[in-house]
């Protein structure tokens, strides 16, 4: 690992990350950035593919995660990756999910550079683009970070507040926020040899203290680990038919948090299919085992049927719950059972491309006790 | 009610649950079964499939959720797959659903997989027998009154 520093400029965090990144289309070695940029309204900073560093005004501090990043690499890469290096500027949840998504064939890697950034936590969409503050989120976020306060905790999308781990893995170059005064020096550090070779030859000063990074970093992951931890031990009470059918009651069946889900990459979906069409009997015939039946139906089939195919990619960036129009919160159920089957399965999603997907290998000699007596 | 008219209640109970079979081994035992003139209990409905692999999670689902008592999923032992792989696919399957069912308190004690050959109709008959008795002693599936999933 090769560790050096970007030197902020009168404390102006976001035009100096720019700085770095017009530098590194400039160097030619990517032809492209996708990077998060604010739109003209302010209201939402959406990842954009940049090509000329002109139009570079990036934000990747921007607290907000409108759709899938790793959804959006695997739509640009899966029928052919780039013929020239192309850098996608990521969250730790959104590269997690892009592994998951390498491993399922849904996206290709090749001639793509992950640059990870540390993430504090993103606000809800509609958060970000009301801000009630009188800074912008951007500004706002920065400034409690640097003070160390909790100003922000309560904006936060509560699956922020107990991410899973906000330091980047698997990327090849990695914005280092932790660990720094970021308002004089932002960390970069290359992880593979792809990084280093891009990092050579930009203009970046060496790191001195490696340590504090380090520490840093242990910090928060304990810090997080810790809030993951007591949140899980809360939410064991949505157990028993009562409970969960209660807590999916406001599901309408719209199917939006499968089409946030970067995990949920079906083209067609079972849930869509014509397996849930049927002739007016059938459902008269299903109205009178109990008398009587809700519409639209299957809602809650969906929402387990759903668990069962992706729960074990589970990478916890809650855009499902962010894309409920009721307000579901999602997370409660799918992260102890995330972390229950991943369990199970001594599984990691994310976390290593040569870790296969439980559900398509197998060992002759596990689980025996399955199947017989 | 007094305890003795619960135990009442429960022996009145048939319950009913759903299997599903795969065509070379479960199916073809349970066809032995039949025409050895073995006694089972008929509260097994019984749906053959190609696999216990081509057995999704979703319709083990769908059977519990529109009120059957207990779902079955009868495959090949291992090694025996017509398919090579497809029970031990099933196993991990299982696992995953059990898993799941165990972390949301949905009784998953009520599904079943169990290995039974072509020539073991004296097996389905047992495993019948003691599935039926195991989903009486649970009692109705508590899923079954609820009409709002």
């Amino acid at each position: 690992m090769t560790q050096k520093v970007i030197k902020v400029k009168d404390n102006d965090v976001i035009g100096s990350t720019n700085e770095f990144f017009r530098q590194l289309l400039s160097s030619g070695k990517i032809q492209a950035l996708l990077v998060p940029q604010n739109t003209p309204s302010k209201k939402v900073a959406f990842p954009v593919l940049i090509s000329d560093p002109k139009k570079l005004h990036a934000d990747i501090i921007a607290p907000i995660l409108p759709a899938s990043t790793a959804a959006m690499v695997s739509k640009m890469t899966k029928v052919q990756p780039p013929a020239k290096p192309i850098g996608v500027v990521m969250r730790s949840c959104q590269i997690r999910a892009l592994i998951e998504l390498v491993k399922l064939n849904q996206a290709n890697l090749i001639n793509i550079v992950i640059i990870g950034v540390d993430c504090p936590g993103t606000f809800p969409l509609n958060t970000y683009a009301e801000f009630p503050e009188k800074k912008t989120p951007t500004h706002f976020l920065l400034e409690a970070w640097v003070k160390k306060s909790d100003d922000a905790e309560k904006y936060f999308r509560s699956v922020c507040r107990m991410c899973k781990d906000p330091i980047p893995t698997n990327a090849d170059i990695i914005l280092g926020f932790y660990g720094t005064d970021f308002e004089k020096e932002i960390i970069v550090e290359a992880h593979s040899d792809v990084g280093k070779e891009i990092l050579k030859d930009l203009p970046l000063e060496d790191e001195k203290e490696g340590k504090s990074r380090e520490k840093a970093v242990k910090e928060i992951r304990d810090e997080k680990t810790k809030k993951r931890a007591l949140f899980l031990k809360e939410k064991e009470g949505i157990k028993g038919i009562d409970k969960v059918a209660e807590f999916f009651d406001k599901c309408v069946n719209c199917h939006n948090c499968r089409q946030a889900c970067p995990i949920c990459y079906c083209k067609e979906c079972l849930f869509d299919s014509s397996v849930f069409d049927a002739e007016a009997y059938k459902f008269l015939r299903r109205a009178e085992v109990k008398g009587l039946f809700k519409m639209p139906n299957d809602a809650l089939l969906f929402q387990l049927g759903r668990m069962n195919h992706m729960i074990l990619s589970c990478v916890e960036c809650g855009l499902c719950e962010q894309a409920c129009p009721n307000n579901i919160p999602l997370m409660e159920v799918f992260i102890p059972a995330a972390e229950n089957a991943q369990k199970e399965f001594d599984y990691h999603p994310g976390k290593d491309r040569t870790e296969k997907v439980p559900m398509i290998v197998y060992r002759e000699d596990e689980f025996l006790e399955v199947g017989e007596k | 009610m007094s305890e003795e008219k619960k135990d009442h209640k429960k022996e009145d109970f048939e319950p009913r649950i759903v299997g599903f079979l795969c065509n070379w081994c479960s199916y073809a035992g349970a066809d032995l079964a039949g025409t050895s003139r073995i006694q089972y209990p008929p509260n097994v409905r019984i749906i053959r499939v190609m696999c216990s692999g081509s057995v999704d999670s979703m319709y083990i689902l769908r059977a519990l959720l529109e009120g059957a008592d207990g779902v079955f999923v009868g495959g090949c032992h291992p090694g025996d797959c017509h398919y090579i792989d497809g029970n031990y696919k099933a196993r991990r399957r299982m696992v995953l659903l059990e898993n799941i069912l165990g972390t949301l308190g949905l009784e998953k004690e009520r599904v079943w997989l169990r290995w039974i050959s072509a020539s073991e109709g004296q097996k389905f008959a047992d495993t019948m027998k003691e599935m039926t008795e195991s989903i009486r002693k649970l009692g109705p599936s508590p899923i079954a009154k609820h009409w709002n999933l």
